[in-house]
């Protein structure tokens, strides 16, 4: 064994430059909600960022609330979520289904078809799809952006629930079909259930990408009442530019919702990622 | 385990996801390979130029510039987020208290959507206000400066910012790649005299093979598709200086209306890509 000596001064090293890293990565929340409880009155006498304010300014909270459009942001991002990530979650273990356990033809070249457009950049549907869009009107609708995010999300969930899917027994579809399952039943009563936490994973990381995506969404929504939040909040920074306590408790409020959700789901976060990429 | 025939149902299951994958990501490939042989911008007025849009791209010294920006950022990447997430997560497998504590911690931003990372890096970066200047104000050594207008750090200020949240995801897929290898193996390199930094570099980086396959082709094509950040934070500026491929080619098309010039950046990021994907699919596309 090793002095304890040693292995002292190790364990102090180790905390130290844990907690200096743990100060690093808290720094921007701690200067975003020092700066939303300042006054605008602080800020004229020119107040500095480890200062106390005069007073905790929640009304810069109200202010944003009621003025912004932030729940309105929040609203939409909720919708597109709700449709996407179900429906989906369900075409792609439906195509997984097909991949892993129907009698297919080229199977490894569909699979392979279907995971080349995870790598593929977005770029490459922006001009075609401001172009259709235009011609189908489909500016500014939630179909507009559920399409395309369903679309740019099949290849990574089709490659989860295929690792998934081939490691369940083949036994329990058999057994079932033998006591008469059709192959629809067999996929949404066996099938769907075993696969919970691959599928967690997925409802999980789905959500994330759809609700911070930007991109897709600052070409697609124009109109401030359709945008959801990653667009909104740039909007908002546009309009708050010179009230830095209302634009810094904006941006916490934007942020509330997906922390909260990081926090209460943080297990199935940690799991679920590193299970995604399981050989 | 391949098959002669299909059955129509497996047809009918592949069906839907296949529709919607042919239609909103094939055929909008397909359609910008051809958009890119036009100059042109909205629904009409596309004219025909061949290969000019790409003879084009290759004398344009801004497009030079943010494909030049583009490698720095992927090799940074490569170099120091690999590291620095294989470090934390070579600490963070040890047992000791707080361990679970730190890494929910250093994941957590991972959940924030990258423009709203760039707005909060914003005001950490704020000449004024922000947490940088202030922070060197209060220690009383002044290194502070405008790190986002000025030319020669506004690319390294963003790569900076992303770190906050590029870390997670790879430190992450490092510990699981950890978590994997037997504590036998370790043992036995042990008992064969392995100490420190040859038991690292001869057992531990070997056996992770299959993690650093996934980490850096992930790593690589997320660096080449860097955007939020850049676009949030300087909006690829000033002049230019921390322009990216994925934020020139958004700017040439919405900004400046250059369509088919867009097209063409758009596919020409699509060539380099696959350059990656190409083993990077195979790899993941084995049976087992």
């Amino acid at each position: 064994m090793k002095c304890s000596g040693k292995t002292l001064a190790f364990k102090i090293l180790l905390y130290a430059g844990l907690i200096l890293q743990a100060s690093i990565w808290i720094a921007p929340v701690f200067t975003l909600l020092a700066t939303s409880l300042k006054s605008k009155k602080d800020f004229y006498s020119g107040l500095g960022l480890f200062n106390m304010p005069s007073h905790i300014a929640w009304e810069n909270y109200m202010a944003v609330l009621k003025k912004g459009n932030m729940l309105s942001y929040m609203k939409n991002d909720a919708i597109i979520c709700l449709l996407k990530v179900p429906l989906g979650i369900f075409l792609e273990a439906m195509a997984a289904f097909s991949l892993t356990r129907l009698r297919l033809r080229h199977r490894t070249g569909i699979f392979i078809f279907f995971i080349i457009g995870m790598m593929l950049p977005m770029q490459v549907a922006l001009v075609p799809i401001s172009i259709v869009y235009k011609k189908l009107n489909l500016f500014n609708t939630y179909f507009g952006l559920f399409y395309v995010y369903v679309a740019f999300g099949l290849s990574f969930g089709i490659m989860v629930l295929r690792g998934f899917f081939i490691s369940i027994p083949r036994e329990l579809d058999e057994a079932a079909y033998i006591d008469g399952c059709s192959k629809m039943q067999v996929f949404t009563k066996i099938i769907l259930p075993v696969s919970k936490p691959a599928i967690a994973t997925l409802v999980i990381s789905d959500f994330l990408a759809t609700w911070n995506e930007y991109m897709l969404a600052s070409i697609i929504i124009t109109k401030d009442e359709m945008k959801t939040i990653p667009t909104g909040i740039l909007n908002f920074v546009g309009q708050y530019s010179t009230d830095y306590g209302g634009l810094c408790a904006g941006v916490l409020i934007s942020l509330l919702p997906v922390l909260t959700v990081y926090l209460v789901f943080q297990k199935y976060f940690v799991a679920g990622m590193a299970g995604a990429i399981k050989q | 385990m391949q098959s002669k025939h299909s059955e129509p149902a497996a047809i009918l299951f592949l069906l839907p996801a296949g529709i919607i994958y042919v239609s909103a990501i094939l055929f909008p490939i397909a359609y910008s390979l051809y958009l890119s042989l036009f100059t042109g911008s909205g629904i009409n007025n596309w004219e025909f130029c061949g290969m000019q849009n790409y003879v084009k791209l290759l004398q344009d010294k801004v497009f030079l510039l943010s494909l030049r920006n583009s490698v720095i950022w992927m090799m940074l990447t490569l170099v120091f987020t690999t590291s620095f997430s294989l470090l934390l997560a070579l600490i963070l497998n040890r047992r000791f208290f707080g361990r679970t504590f730190f890494r929910g911690l250093f994941y957590f931003p991972t959940v924030i959507a990258m423009i709203a990372v760039a707005i909060i890096w914003r005001w950490i970066y704020h000449p004024n206000l922000g947490f940088i200047n202030q922070f060197s104000k209060a220690v009383g050594l002044n290194f502070s400066q405008t790190w986002l207008s000025n030319p020669k750090s506004s690319l390294i200020a963003c790569f900076v910012a992303a770190q906050w949240t590029a870390v997670g995801q790879p430190m992450i897929l490092f510990l699981a790649g950890l978590q994997g290898i037997s504590e036998d193996v370790i043992e036995a390199a042990r008992i064969d005299g392995a100490k420190g930094l040859k038991l690292f570099f001869s057992i531990t980086i070997p056996l992770l093979k299959n993690t650093f396959v996934v980490v850096l082709s992930t790593l690589m094509i997320g660096a080449l598709k860097i955007f939020d950040i850049i676009v949030g934070l300087t909006d690829g500026g000033p002049n230019n200086a921390s322009q990216v491929i994925a934020s020139y080619m958004y700017s040439q098309t919405f900004e400046y209306s250059h369509w088919g010039y867009g097209a063409s950046i758009a596919c020409f990021m699509v060539l380099i890509m696959l350059i990656i994907i190409v083993p990077y699919v195979s790899f993941m596309a084995r049976d087992t």
